[in-house]
């Protein structure tokens, strides 16, 4: 790997960071806001509301993201009659598919709060804005911030796939750094390492959370390091 | 808004015409799914998993960091990075297809040990313990004990983890494999209809990433009917 080539070309490497940043962002706010909209669908009393947030997940889970993303830029534009940008249609795209995963991690959250926290809730007269806002969510916030920040992880390399339609993050800078350079490995083994430094940091959180959460639960809270983890949680998964 | 005189010309014909050049893409990307799941996830992935339980630290530690920068990177920067790496290392120039299958074979590898590690952790020393009282020997204990009562532990996530592998298939179309979305994508330039060939293209993988979902269930409540307790 040659570094000093690598850091020549720090600019365009750091203009591309940027972009990928951006890019989770945006999709940050769109998983975040649609998914608890899609998990209140999903849990709502209304069957045809159940039942669109039931095919919304199902269909956002498991359909490769690229093919939706290249889907939206490509027959958005001609179907609205309008021009999206890569940026603007890929990221909405990465964050609607966020939404439904976040969805599911809301749920769960939601669920694993005891029933009878509801029941007590209603039995002090609570009206259902105070019992979710003040008795339920707190609860269930504490229980789904570690897989949600597990989940930014694979969000942030998610984003890499825009620049399948040209969106110039991070790995298509490098990509078409070597291109110019004939450098290839040099410059895909710096953003492989760039990369590892921004995901791993946010997975190491994620299990510090984790871990945080069950020792509060489970045992007292004693050292124990990162390196001796104990079995990852069970994923959620939407059966049909 | 949306632009009606469009969507009227939309002719879906020209899927019918060209569903066999779409079908062998989309064979492209089962295949691919087939060598990640077997050769990654069951094959390099128990190795790892068993390297990582290993107690000797030579052996554990470079395979926790093995899985943990391959967990860590994307499969698109992984892909194309063995594409370029590997002829230089090696010497071997290697065809996409096969630069995807290193990817993707390591890539699954990573993410299944931990499952399979969390399956195996998941089962209890007593077990262990109680197969050695009775005398049972290694080989017996993992077949007969152990590996039944993990694999239980374990299908919940690795169905998760076979539709993962599935729309990873997809992000290999960069290296120039014809596979659903190359082959879609030459086809919209081609007869420059995108909208019917790509929503035709999305739904195909729309049905066999359910397909998955579905084995994935049928086989979870089929191995809960077989144990004796359940979970």
């Amino acid at each position: 790997m040659d570094v000093d080539l690598v850091l020549r070309h720090s600019g365009a490497l750091i203009d591309g960071a940027r972009i990928t940043l951006a890019i989770t962002l945006v999709g940050a706010i769109i998983a975040i806001s649609g998914g608890s909209a899609i998990c209140a669908m999903r849990i709502s009393s209304y069957r045809t509301l159940r039942a669109f947030a039931r095919a919304n997940i199902l269909f956002f889970r498991v359909t490769p993201e690229v093919i939706l993303i290249f889907w939206a830029y490509y027959c958005i534009p001609l179907i609205f009659d309008t021009t999206v940008s890569g940026f603007w249609s890929g990221s909405v795209v990465l964050g609607l598919i966020g939404a439904a995963y976040l969805a599911e991690i809301f749920r769960a959250g939601i669920a694993a709060v005891p029933r009878g926290q509801s029941e007590a809730a209603e039995a002090l007269g609570l009206k259902a804005f105070p019992k979710w806002t003040f008795v339920i969510l707190p609860q269930a916030l504490k229980l789904v911030i570690a897989p949600l920040v597990n989940y930014f992880s694979e969000f942030l390399k998610n984003t890499t796939l825009l620049s399948a339609i040209g969106v110039m993050d991070l790995s298509l800078q490098a990509y078409l750094l070597g291109g110019q350079t004939f450098q290839y490995l040099s410059f895909l083994s710096a953003i492989a390492i760039i990369y590892f430094a921004m995901i791993f940091p946010v997975t190491l959180y994620a299990r510090h959370l984790e871990a945080k959460l069950s020792d509060r639960s489970a045992r007292p809270a004693g050292k124990r390091s990162f390196w001796r983890r104990k079995a990852p949680p069970e994923e959620v998964t939407a059966n049909p | 808004m949306i632009d009606f005189d469009f969507l009227r010309s939309l002719d879906f014909s020209v899927v019918w015409t060209y569903l066999p050049v779409l079908l062998s893409g989309l064979l492209t990307n089962i295949l691919l799914t087939g060598i990640g799941f077997f050769c990654g996830g069951v094959v390099v992935g128990t190795l790892l998993a068993l390297a990582n339980l290993s107690s000797r630290r030579l052996i554990r530690w470079p395979a926790l960091a093995f899985v943990e920068f391959w967990r860590s990177t994307p499969l698109l920067v992984q892909a194309i990075w063995v594409h370029f790496a590997v002829p230089v290392v090696t010497g071997i120039a290697t065809t996409p297809f096969q630069s995807a299958s290193i990817a993707l074979i390591f890539n699954v590898a990573a993410y299944c040990s931990e499952i399979i590690r969390g399956g195996i952790l998941g089962v209890g020393k007593g077990q262990f313990e109680a197969a050695k009282a009775l005398g049972m020997r290694t080989y017996a204990t993992w077949r007969k004990v152990i590996l039944p009562q993990a694999i239980r532990l374990m299908l919940p996530p690795l169905v998760g983890t076979a539709i993962s592998i599935f729309k990873a298939t997809a992000i290999l179309s960069v290296l120039a494999i014809n596979d659903l979305l190359r082959t879609a994508s030459r086809l919209s330039t081609f007869t420059f209809q995108p909208v019917e060939i790509y929503t035709a293209a999305a739904l195909l993988a729309f049905v066999v990433g359910l397909g998955i979902s579905m084995l994935g269930y049928y086989a979870e409540r089929a191995l809960q009917r077989g144990g004796a307790h359940g979970r």
